[in-house]
């Protein structure tokens, strides 16, 4: 019995082994036609379309390449990407979200500089209008840009005729802006319209404080930005803003008090544009919307604002380190650029035809082409080697500003001496 | 239920001798196995005893112990996850006194351990005396106070979060309803965020060790109750002299449980508050966390977690040598 029962075991084992080395073979077989593999880190796969759009418009022009995407968690994407390329991970393009990620892996020397092959197939650098000197570091860029959102502001152009109130102008200063959101603010209760809204996030606040030029996020002295601390918290002390507390505490998106038609102004991103447009489509509001420029300071020239930047980089383990430049430099190029404005995202690469392939989707509000014109775009967080420790700083200053635990002076002050201490170090 | 606790005290010192007698076993092997077929049976038979406890080993130590020992050894060096690891000795130990961060955060746990250990321990004992009165329903009673200890940790705390809303949270319309005019702005608030923590904390918690405490007071034999109240004894007398010393075993190991998990405390902060308003719920795994993974300084980060392991693993021998001074074993 015993002895049956082994042979047994051996033979199946035996049979599973030829069939595993079977299988084992066959890519081996295929890929005699040498197809490349590129893997390519991207986040939400599934509610982000343009991924896919433009490896599918890569792929037709290349069939000999695959491009398979590693879908991972935006709220975590830094953390993932961290561990695994501390890890050896030798995923071959890896995409870039943010500034401290960039700059965590251009100092570890995860990465590789493109200035090579930027310079052998001789691009002009300059179509990115300013994102690639923003994204050169000790004179190397590790990142080609391939998306830029910038700063806009969305209204509510229902809440503006109820309230008889002119629309706002393309061109407004944040004085300007804050007379305006106390003119619309009414009612209470479930009926209460807001006159603005500023997202819980650091950005919402300090970038109108740097618009100027004047003044840099990296800082030794935050006190350039107490006007701006000053105007946002009384206009939520005097009920025109949502309270900065309940929207942390209630993990209150923006997206849901605007499109249920409680808000008259939305300082917002440009990546808000598709999601306006699709939601419209399908039905989740009914109200007209329009969008002007980002709000300016006084004596700023309109179309001035802050963006982000996401690029593409080349990992330093990938094998393929050709094939992935190719994609890369497709990617970010203008046929890249015009895959990518189709899916309703604003391109780092804004030659005219490209924002006419923006502009002219269905559901665009008539100003668009206006509100995303622009004369200067500052970066939301200057590159540097101990941005993602002094990012954290700013943000538990304005966790403490803005929840109204200390005044906005002493909340300046705090930062202003802790990130001296980082920078001194 | 009702056998449940006294086993599991049973096995724990069943344990204790087990390993006695093992080690005589071992022992005493090596003097009278003679014959080498009789040697070859007791080593097979180790081998099939150890196959039993390999794979757990194998678990605990890929996962936990090479890590630990990997950290100690991080904390005296210097190390951004990629780049060349160095020897820096106790730099990273003097860097801790001035880290305005690592204090506060040092503060906020031993804030948060002296909050939620006693106030878990008495909400679950007075959970665990109510539910262990002939009430109807109380099985029903056990599994909700149960419940929260497995439900998901990110659904609770925003449950917790919307509770607590500082306008029209349910909490708050309650105080004002009540006459209070000015409520708390809870975790919106660097004073009341850690109140809000904590209380949540105490929530989750208790039902876990409510359970323990059960099973601890139906190890308590009736007779003793019996001859107390055949004595005069009234029912604080009871709890006093009867209840309250046998329960302390019980006591005992959930005390020690509590506090090195509330050191450990790191889920439920990173999603209610996020260390905020500003530091004011940053607690030392929170700081750790953020050293490693926002700024990729894991030698100073093993640092950090260093001294926290120092910090529990003191406080357990104390625990542990106080044993002896209030914990009654005493056999009935």
């Amino acid at each position: 019995m015993n002895t049956w029962l082994n042979r047994r075991v051996v033979k199946s084992i035996t049979v599973l082994l030829v069939i595993f080395s079977v299988v084992g073979l066959l890519p081996g077989v295929s890929a005699q036609d040498e197809t490349i593999t590129l893997t390519m880190t991207v986040w939400d796969l599934a509610t982000t379309p343009y991924w896919q759009a433009v490896v599918d418009a890569y792929e037709a022009q290349n069939p000999n390449v695959k491009v398979e995407l590693v879908d991972l968690a935006s709220a975590d994407y830094g953390d993932v990407i961290n561990v695994r390329l501390s890890g050896g991970d030798d995923t071959d393009i890896i995409t870039v979200k943010d500034i401290p990620q960039y700059a965590a892996m251009l100092t570890r020397g995860q990465v590789i500089p493109l200035n090579d092959y930027i310079d052998a197939a001789g691009i002009d650098l300059s179509m990115y209008s300013g994102a690639a000197e923003e994204l050169t570091y000790e004179g190397s860029i590790y990142g080609m840009p391939f998306r830029s959102d910038i700063w806009i502001m969305y209204y509510n152009k229902d809440i503006f005729d109820a309230a008889g109130v002119d629309y706002p102008a393309n061109d407004i200063t944040w004085d300007e802006f804050d007379a305006l959101a106390r003119q619309v603010t009414s009612g209470s209760g479930a009926d209460k319209i807001y006159g603005a809204l500023f997202h819980v996030w650091r950005s919402c606040v300090q970038l109108a404080t740097v618009q100027d030029g004047m003044n840099s996020v990296i800082s030794t002295d935050y006190s350039f930005m107490a006007p701006m601390y000053n105007m946002v918290t009384a206009m939520q002390k005097d009920g025109i803003a949502p309270d900065y507390g309940e929207q942390r505490a209630g993990n209150i998106h923006y997206s849901g008090p605007f499109l249920n038609g409680q808000v008259a102004m939305l300082p917002m991103g440009s990546w808000f544009i598709g999601r306006m447009v699709s939601d419209k489509e399908a039905g989740v509001y009914d109200f007209d919307w329009g969008v002007t420029a980002f709000p300016h300071p006084d004596g700023v020239e309109v179309g001035t604002t802050a963006g982000t930047l996401t690029s593409l980089a080349i990992n330093d383990k990938s094998d393929n380190k050709d094939a992935a430049w190719d994609f890369v430099q497709f990617y970010s190029g203008v046929e890249g650029a015009k895959v990518l404005a189709a899916t309703g995202n604003l391109p780092a690469v804004r030659t005219p035809e490209v924002l006419e392939v923006f502009a002219s989707r269905d559901g665009m509000p008539a100003e668009i082409a206006e509100a995303l014109q622009t004369v200067t775009v500052r970066l939301e967080l200057p590159m540097h080697e101990n941005v993602g420790e002094i990012e954290q700083i700013l943000n538990e200053a304005h966790d403490l500003i803005m929840t109204r635990s200390v005044s906005v002076e002493d909340g300046l002050a705090e930062a202003s001496e802790r990130v001296s201490d980082v920078l001194n170090d | 239920m009702r056998a449940s606790y006294p086993t599991a005290l049973g096995t724990y010192h069943n344990c204790q001798n087990t390993q006695k007698k093992g080690k005589s076993l071992i022992m005493g092997l090596s003097f009278q196995a003679t014959t080498p077929s009789k040697r070859r049976r007791q080593l097979s038979k180790h081998l099939v005893a150890y196959s039993f406890i390999l794979p757990n080993l194998l678990g605990f130590a890929i996962f936990t112990l090479i890590p630990i020992v990997f950290s100690l050894g991080l904390a005296f060096m210097s190390w951004d996850g990629a780049n060349e690891i160095s020897w820096v000795g106790v730099d990273n130990f003097k860097e801790l006194r001035d880290d305005t961060t690592f204090n506060i955060a040092l503060k906020n746990t031993l804030w948060y351990v002296t909050g939620t250990v006693p106030l878990t321990m008495a909400c679950s004992l007075g959970l665990a005396i109510l539910l262990n009165q002939p009430i109807r329903g109380k099985n029903i009673f056990r599994t909700i106070y149960f419940f929260p200890y497995v439900a998901s940790l990110v659904a609770v705390a925003a449950v917790w979060n919307m509770l607590f809303f500082p306008s029209a949270g349910p909490v708050n319309e309650l105080l004002r309803a009540l006459g209070v005019d000015n409520p708390p702005r809870w975790s919106a608030s660097i004073d009341w965020a850690m109140p809000t923590v904590v209380m949540a904390s105490v929530w989750r918690g208790m039902g876990y060790y409510m359970v323990i405490y059960l099973a601890a007071l139906q190890g308590i034999p009736a007779i003793l109750y019996e001859s107390a109240k055949i004595d005069g004894a009234d029912m604080w007398q009871q709890f006093r002299y009867i209840t309250l010393p046998m329960l302390t075993p019980a006591t005992f190991f959930i005390s020690i449980m509590l506090t090195i998990t509330s050191f450990k405390v790191f889920d439920l902060i990173l999603v209610m508050t996020n260390g905020g308003p500003g530091r004011a719920t940053n607690v030392l795994v929170l700081h750790t966390y953020n050293t490693a993974f926002r700024r990729f300084e894991f030698g100073y980060s093993s640092a950090i977690a260093m001294v926290l392991f120092a910090m529990v693993l003191a406080i357990t021998v104390v625990q542990f040598y106080m044993e002896k001074r209030w914990v009654e074993y005493s056999q009935v």
